[in-house]
C-alpha cells in the first residue's frame, strides 16, 4: 500500500486527501444536525470521523508542502534543462566547425598529395638541361622557328613548307597518282617524272646562296646582309656540329 | 538559483479544520450564519481543487522527480566536461600576417 502510494504522483494523493476531507467534513456536519435535529446524543461515530477528519487534514497540509518543494525542484530542473539545451547547441556548433575544418583539411592533404605526386612524376622523367640546350640549337640550327638572320622582306624562304615544295614531296606525288595524273596546271609526264618546271621550282637556302641574294629587291643588295658581330663561320659550324650532336643523342637516348 | 525565488504560498495555512470548527459552532448556536460558513468551506475546497491543478511539478513523485533532477545535473555536468574536451583540442597556431 505505502508503495502504491509512493508511486502515485504528489497531484493524486492531493486531490484523492482533499476528497477525503471533503467527504469527511460533509458526513460529520450531517451527523451533527441529525443528531441535533433528532435530540440524541452524538453517537461513538463522530469521535472516529473527526479522528479521520484531523488525519487527513494533517496529511493534505503535509502533502501541499511537499507540492511546493517540488514545485521549487521543478523550476531549477527548467533551468537545468534550458542549460541542457544551450550546451547541446554549443556542442552542435563546435561539431558543425570541426566537420568544416575537417574537410577543409581533407582538402588541403588531397591536393598536397596530388602535388607530391606530380613532383614525384617530374622527377622521375626528368630530362637534363644539357639535352633541352642541344635541342634548342637543333631546332633553331635550321631556321623551323625564326628567320635567318640575313632575311629581308620579299626573300621566299619560310619556317615552314611552301605550297609548291607542299607538291614536291612525296604527299604531293602521291595525290597526283591518285588523280591518275591529271593536273590542270603541269603535264603527266612532269609530274610523273617527279619534277617541276624551272619557273616553279623553289629556291630552297640550302641549294645556292648567290640565288637567294638575287631575288633581293634592287639597290638593296648587302644593305640587309648585315650580321651580328661575332657571327663568322666557325661559329655556324659550331651550331651544325651542336645540332648533330643532339641529334646523335637524342637518337641513342631513345 | 531556483530557490532563490520566495514563495507566498508557504505562509499560507492549508487546513480546513479552522472552518469545520466554525460550521459546527454556528450549528451549535442555531446561527442562520451556517449557510454561510458551509458555502465558505465549499468555497475553499474548490479553490484547493483549482490551486491543486495549477501547481508545477507535482505531475510526478518526490522520488521520481528526484532522479530526474539528479539525471539533468549529471547531463548538465556531461556536456560542460565534452565541451571543455572540445575546447582544450589540440588547436593549430595560425601565424599572424606581419
Amino acid at each position: 500500500m505505502a508503495a502504491a502510494a509512493a508511486d502515485k504522483s504528489t497531484k493524486e494523493r492531493l486531490l484523492s486527501t482533499l476528497d477525503d476531507l471533503e467527504v469527511l467534513s460533509r458526513e460529520l456536519i450531517e451527523m451533527l444536525a441529525l443528531s441535533r435535529s433528532q435530540k440524541l446524543p452524538p453517537p461513538g461515530e463522530d469521535t472516529l470521523i473527526l479522528e479521520l477528519l484531523i488525519q487527513r487534514d494533517k496529511e493534505f497540509q503535509e502533502l501541499m508542502q511537499t507540492a511546493l518543494e517540488q514545485g521549487r525542484v521543478h523550476q531549477e530542473m527548467q533551468s537545468l534543462e534550458k542549460e541542457v539545451e544551450k550546451r547541446d547547441s554549443d556542442i552542435q556548433q563546435l561539431q558543425k566547425q570541426l566537420k568544416e575544418a575537417e574537410h577543409i583539411l581533407a582538402t588541403a592533404v588531397y591536393q598536397a598529395k596530388e602535388k607530391l605526386k606530380s613532383i614525384d612524376k617530374a622527377r622521375k622523367g626528368s630530362i637534363s638541361s644539357k639535352e633541352i640546350i642541344k635541342y634548342a640549337h637543333r631546332i633553331s640550327a635550321s631556321n623551323a622557328v625564326c628567320a635567318p638572320l640575313n632575311w629581308v622582306p620579299g626573300d621566299p624562304r619560310r619556317p615552314y613548307p611552301t605550297d609548291l615544295e607542299m607538291r614536291s614531296g612525296m604527299l604531293g606525288n602521291m595525290s597526283n597518282m591518285s588523280t591518275n595524273g591529271v593536273n590542270g596546271h603541269l603535264p603527266g609526264d612532269a609530274l610523273a617524272a617527279g619534277r617541276l618546271p624551272d619557273v616553279l621550282t623553289p629556291q630552297y637556302p640550302w641549294q645556292s646562296t648567290d640565288v637567294s641574294m638575287g631575288i633581293l629587291p634592287p639597290h638593296h643588295g648587302n644593305d640587309f646582309g648585315l650580321e651580328p658581330p661575332g657571327h663568322n663561320k666557325e661559329n655556324e659550324d659550331d651550331v651544325e656540329a651542336m645540332s648533330t650532336d643532339s641529334s646523335s643523342s637524342s637518337s641513342d637516348s631513345d | 538559483m531556483a530557490a532563490a525565488v520566495p514563495v507566498v504560498e508557504e505562509a499560507e495555512d492549508y487546513s480546513f479544520l479552522p472552518i469545520i470548527h466554525d460550521v459546527i459552532k454556528c450549528m451549535d448556536k442555531d446561527s442562520p450564519d451556517v449557510h454561510q460558513e458551509l458555502n465558505k468551506l465549499k468555497t475553499k475546497i474548490q479553490e484547493a481543487r483549482e490551486q491543486i491543478s495549477s501547481m508545477p511539478g507535482i505531475d510526478m513523485s518526490p522520488a521520481v522527480q528526484e532522479s530526474k533532477l539528479q539525471t539533468l545535473r549529471e547531463q548538465v555536468q556531461t556536456k560542460n566536461q565534452l565541451l571543455q574536451k572540445y575546447k582544450s583540442l589540440c588547436m593549430f597556431d595560425i601565424p599572424k600576417p606581419s
